[in-house]
């Protein structure tokens, strides 16, 4: 995958390049407005990851608003550390896709990068998920696996569906509060772990080998390799 | 410097000005009459007197009966002349016919020339009695002095309200300056620094009283929040330190001992928690803040507030089921409030987590109830734990405030008052209620949230709701 990152502090760069570098993925980065503007209009980018304060009182919303107006579909990250609601609204209605407020955790951005990826890459609704033996369809809403039926509540299926579209990709907490629950806010437990082991404990426990995985320090993971 | 006490007297006196001349000047008007009238009624009858001497006399008897009232008379009083048909004088005490008194008979007001007193202003009477002209005249001089005291009285009245009503206005604005510069010296005080200082407000009822009552509430509010915020920032500084030491002791031990790799993973992973713990201060902070500033008002829809309740208690279910806690949800129909879901939810999960923290582990039970309450609505999370003691109850809401049962397990002592920071936010009342045992937290719609129309169409809302959780396909 190829990432274009815009920010202008030199160690978050470093940091974020390296990382991603490390996740297998092509990265540029541009220090400023200007040449953040030039690569992501000149370039194909699977994903921009774009700050919003930059250099010179550059807002990363305009060059975003300029972007999509030229026809530029790229998935766009923002990252900012401006937290308040009506900012992250704003930063979305400018044609950013997805917001990561400052300080993150690292794991926290690439998962929702890949996210981003996945999704521009078309995304069938109603097609069957399927992840080694394990089946779950949107339409009948019914899971199995091999060729047990396994019973969910609602919320307990829509929690399996997310995991299972980013399946072999790390989904974090932060990001199932805001997709399962639709909660945009930190209520400060382990609950979503505690609804993972109850989740695991259906679709995993009789079974030899595991597909809910915890990935450590980042979140969880559906997959049926090693 | 132009005084309002000075303007307002000003102001009184000149409608007292018009006020005299609306009473004076048809009182003047209609004496003037009247003495009009009576006075050619006298002459008249003078003259009809002198009529009946000439009738029963002749002109020699008359002209004898004038000569006899001229010399009794006063000089100057009343003017009698009579003359024969050429207008040559027979008697009376004017030495020619005046050339301003036409000869026609009727009454005249006239200017005559009398011997001593000069020029002077009269009415007159002229009569015809036979060839013979009569000439009957009183002087006006005698209503000079009435005149003049008329006159006198209401320059004196005029003068008395200018008096008056400047002495009014400076008194009062000398009254309100003594007053005014108490205020004065208050605020002063209070601007620097001395925010216990309270306005004079006496015993009055006025309307300064009325302003300094309205200016010490707004003191009271203020020293409040300047005591929130100095507290806030002594429980930041203590709240943020503590995790800070504890990082900077654990990167510090890491530098000087070099522990193994595996051993420095672990305290990085550590490290990572702690600021973690800080992050998670200052968000739970800031968003305090915004509340606090009403920002968050702009984000306000229409949502249902059971739905929101089943939500979080749903999302709590396996925390409380981990602690072998029942947890008991039970919402009425659709229960639509405006409000910010975002925060509601937060409100909710607050209270929901703490209810399961509390309610004692194995047999606890938590129950969280959405209904209609008279015209509101009304929210209650409810526990059987060690519940809230009365003096405690007002400090659980303080920010930073931790009770002696919660020290030990995690959190910032913020999720209180968040809660009551978003209650107040949306209008609601926000209680904590003794069940013995354990505490009921009550969240109460007033009937104007619960059911007023969102100021924006659903739509729009679910547009915004929609762009801030991006889902795949759902």
């Amino acid at each position: 995958m190829k990432v274009l990152l815009v920010e202008d502090n030199e160690r978050v760069s470093q940091f974020v390049l390296k990382g991603l570098q490390e996740a297998g993925h092509t990265t540029d980065h541009a220090a400023n407005g200007r040449d953040g503007m030039f690569l992501a209009a000149s370039e194909p980018y699977d994903v921009i990851v774009m700050d919003r304060m930059l250099p010179g009182d550059v807002d990363g919303l305009a060059i975003i608003e300029v972007l999509r107006r030229t026809g530029k579909r790229t998935p766009i990250l923002i990252l900012s550390a401006l937290t308040e609601v009506d900012d992250r609204i704003r930063g979305l209605r400018a044609g950013g896709d997805d917001y990561l407020t400052k300080p993150f955790a690292f794991g926290e951005l690439l998962a929702r990068i890949d996210a981003l990826h996945r999704r521009a890459h078309g995304v069938r609704p109603d097609v069957p998920l399927t992840v080694g033996d394990l089946h779950l369809d949107p339409l009948t809403r019914k899971v199995s696996r091999g060729d047990r039926p396994i019973a969910l509540q609602p919320r307990e299926f829509k929690l399996l569906e997310y995991l299972m579209r980013h399946a072999g990709q790390v989904v974090t907490r932060t990001m199932l509060l805001e997709n399962v629950w639709d909660y945009h806010f930190d209520p400060q437990t382990n609950v979503v772990d505690v609804h993972i082991s109850k989740l695991r404990q259906k679709i995993d426990a009789e079974f030899e080998r595991p597909l809910l995985r915890t990935v450590r320090n980042a979140g969880y993971m559906v997959t049926s390799g090693e | 410097m132009r005084s309002s006490a000075v303007s307002l007297a000003a102001a009184s006196v000149a409608l007292g000005v018009v006020a005299l001349v609306l009473f004076a000047a048809p009182l003047w008007y209609a004496w003037q009459v009247t003495i009009q009238e009576s006075r050619t009624e006298i002459l008249q009858a003078d003259a009809q007197r002198l009529a009946e001497v000439y009738r029963r006399d002749g002109e020699a008897g008359l002209a004898a009966t004038i000569g006899a009232r001229v010399r009794m008379q006063i000089v100057g009083e009343r003017i009698l002349l009579l003359t024969d048909g050429r207008l040559r004088p027979l008697a009376g005490n004017l030495a020619s016919w005046p050339a301003t008194v036409p000869t026609a008979p009727g009454n005249y007001r006239v200017t005559l020339q009398s011997g001593a007193a000069g020029t002077q202003s009269a009415l007159a009477h002229v009569e015809r009695l036979g060839d013979d002209y009569l000439l009957v005249a009183r002087d006006n001089r005698l209503f000079g002095p009435l005149v003049h005291r008329f006159w006198y009285g209401l320059a004196a009245a005029f003068a008395a309200l200018l008096i008056c009503g400047t002495l009014v206005g400076l008194i009062t604005r000398r009254r309100l300056m003594w007053r005014v510069h108490g205020i004065r010296q208050t605020i002063s005080a209070i601007m620097q620094g001395d925010l216990k200082q309270r306005l004079p407000t006496g015993r009055r009822e006025d309307e300064l009283a009325i302003l300094a009552h309205t200016i010490n509430g707004m003191l009271d509010q203020i020293e409040v929040l300047v005591n929130g915020v100095r507290n806030v920032s002594n429980s930041i500084a203590h709240d943020l330190r503590t995790p800070l030491a504890e990082l900077r002791s654990r990167l510090e031990q890491l530098a000087l001992i070099r522990p193994s790799p595996a051993e420095t993973f672990t305290e990085v992973d550590g490290a990572v928690a702690d600021i973690d713990r800080v992050i998670r201060i200052f968000d739970a902070l800031l968003r305090l803040a915004e509340i606090d500033a009403g920002v968050r008002r702009a984000g306000f829809v229409r949502v249902d507030v059971s739905d929101l309740a089943a939500t979080a208690a749903e999302f709590y279910a396996p925390a409380a089921e981990l602690r072998d806690v029942r947890l008991e949800c039970r919402v009425g129909g659709p229960l639509p409030v405006v409000g910010d879901p975002v925060l509601l939810s937060q409100a909710l999960a607050n209270l929901i987590d703490n209810a399961i923290k509390y309610a004692p582990a194995g047999g606890g039970v938590v129950e969280v109830v959405a209904e209609r309450r008279g015209d509101g609505v009304e929210i209650t999370v409810s526990d059987n734990g060690p519940g809230i003691a009365g003096g405690e109850k007002a400090r659980v809401l303080e920010r930073f405030y931790r009770g002696d049962a919660s020290r030990g397990t995690p959190g910032a002592g913020l999720g209180l008052s968040l809660v009551q920071a978003i209650a107040k936010l949306h209008g609601c009342g926000f209680e904590l209620r003794d069940r013995r045992p354990g505490l009921e937290a009550a969240l109460r719609f007033p009937p104007a949230a619960a059911t007023a129309r969102a100021e924006r169409p659903d739509a729009a809302a679910s547009a915004a709701r929609a762009i801030l959780a991006p889902h795949d396909g759902r």
